[in-house]
Order: C-alpha cells, then sequence, then structure tokens
C-alpha cells in the first residue's frame, strides 16, 4: 500500500488519463517518419488522432511548415511529450 | 443531443468535419502533398477532394557530385478518392487574424 512518489497535483495514473491531463497544453509529437511537430495540443481521440493549434512542422531539426490548425492520423504518432516551451524558440 | 455546437472541436475529426467544402491540405505518406476541396470523408479520413493539385517531392542524388537534387512534380485532378491509411496530416485553411 505504500506508493510513494506521487509528484504534487494531477495524479495520472495510465496512459489515456496523461493524454487526458494534457489538453491545451504545448507539446512536442514525433511521427513514426522522425517528423516533429511542436504545437498547442487541442484534443485527442482513442486513435491517437491529434488536433494541434499554432503547429510548427520541424523536420531533420528544421522548422519547414507552419500550420494554423493540424489534424495528424494516429497511426503515424510515435510519441506526444509536452514542451516547457512557448512559441519560436528553437529546439 | 439535439442542440449539438457545430463550430466545437471536440474530438479531432470535428477539425475535418468544419473543413467540409474547403480547401484543405494534406500530407500523404512518399512525400506527397495535396492541395483540394474536401467534399468527404469518413472516419479512416478517407476523402473525397475535387481540384487537386498534387505535389510529388523526391531527391536524387547527382552521380558525380552527390549533391540532392529536390524536385517537385505537380499535377491537377478534377476528383480523387483519397484511401486513408495513406494520410499523415490534413490541415484546413488558414485561418490567420
Amino acid at each position: 500500500m505504500s506508493t510513494g512518489g506521487e509528484k504534487g497535483s494531477a495524479t495520472t495514473k495510465t496512459p489515456a488519463d496523461f493524454l487526458k491531463s494534457i489538453r491545451g497544453r504545448p507539446v512536442v509529437v514525433k511521427l513514426n517518419s522522425g517528423v516533429d511537430y511542436r504545437g498547442i495540443l487541442a484534443c485527442l481521440d482513442g486513435y491517437m488522432n491529434i488536433a494541434m493549434e499554432q503547429t510548427e512542422e520541424y523536420v531533420n531539426g528544421q522548422l519547414k511548415n507552419k500550420y494554423g490548425d493540424a489534424f495528424i492520423r494516429g497511426n503515424n504518432v510515435l510519441y506526444i511529450s509536452t514542451s516547457k516551451r512557448t512559441l519560436a524558440d528553437g529546439a | 443531443m439535439a442542440t449539438e455546437e457545430e463550430s466545437a472541436v471536440k474530438e479531432p475529426l470535428d477539425l475535418i468535419r468544419l473543413s467540409l467544402d474547403e480547401r484543405i491540405y494534406v500530407k500523404l505518406r512518399s512525400d506527397r502533398e495535396l492541395r483540394g476541396k474536401l467534399h468527404a470523408y469518413d472516419q479512416h479520413l478517407n476523402m473525397i477532394l475535387g481540384d487537386v493539385e498534387e505535389v510529388v517531392t523526391t531527391v536524387e542524388i547527382d552521380d558525380e557530385t552527390y549533391e540532392e537534387i529536390v524536385r517537385t512534380t505537380k499535377r491537377t485532378v478534377p476528383f480523387l478518392f483519397v484511401r486513408g491509411d495513406g494520410v499523415i496530416l490534413v490541415s484546413p485553411p488558414l485561418r490567420t487574424a
């Protein structure tokens, strides 16, 4: 019963809980192809389809494209990571 | 559920629904890009696009200088059925300002 190490506020227990908790946060989404998308996570669904805002597309670390809104099909997603970075910073 | 808010984006596919009859940008596998008017779609992201411009990007290596040569090939198609599994990203027209 001794489950120490809860880090403060949001007690996320499952991956799905984590995903719910990061809506509206700045995230980095990496695809299987290696392309990164940085932006604000608008929402996502059970397929890991993702809607993002203010999305920036990075290929090999270089900014290649910007999208106001972007839908990413879930099957391409390698990982979703929260980022502290706001916008326009480098890697 | 009679009163559904049409403009609310609650799930990612709502973004696509709101783009119906608009010109969208679609990024596909194997370095293909499409721009066209979205006529219909389903949950797989199968899509019917109209007045489509397809851009195919190829990178060749020059035999002698080993330079990368990036080529883009464009073509237009009046109507296109896109199978959903090739889709990477869909972006509605830029709603700036």
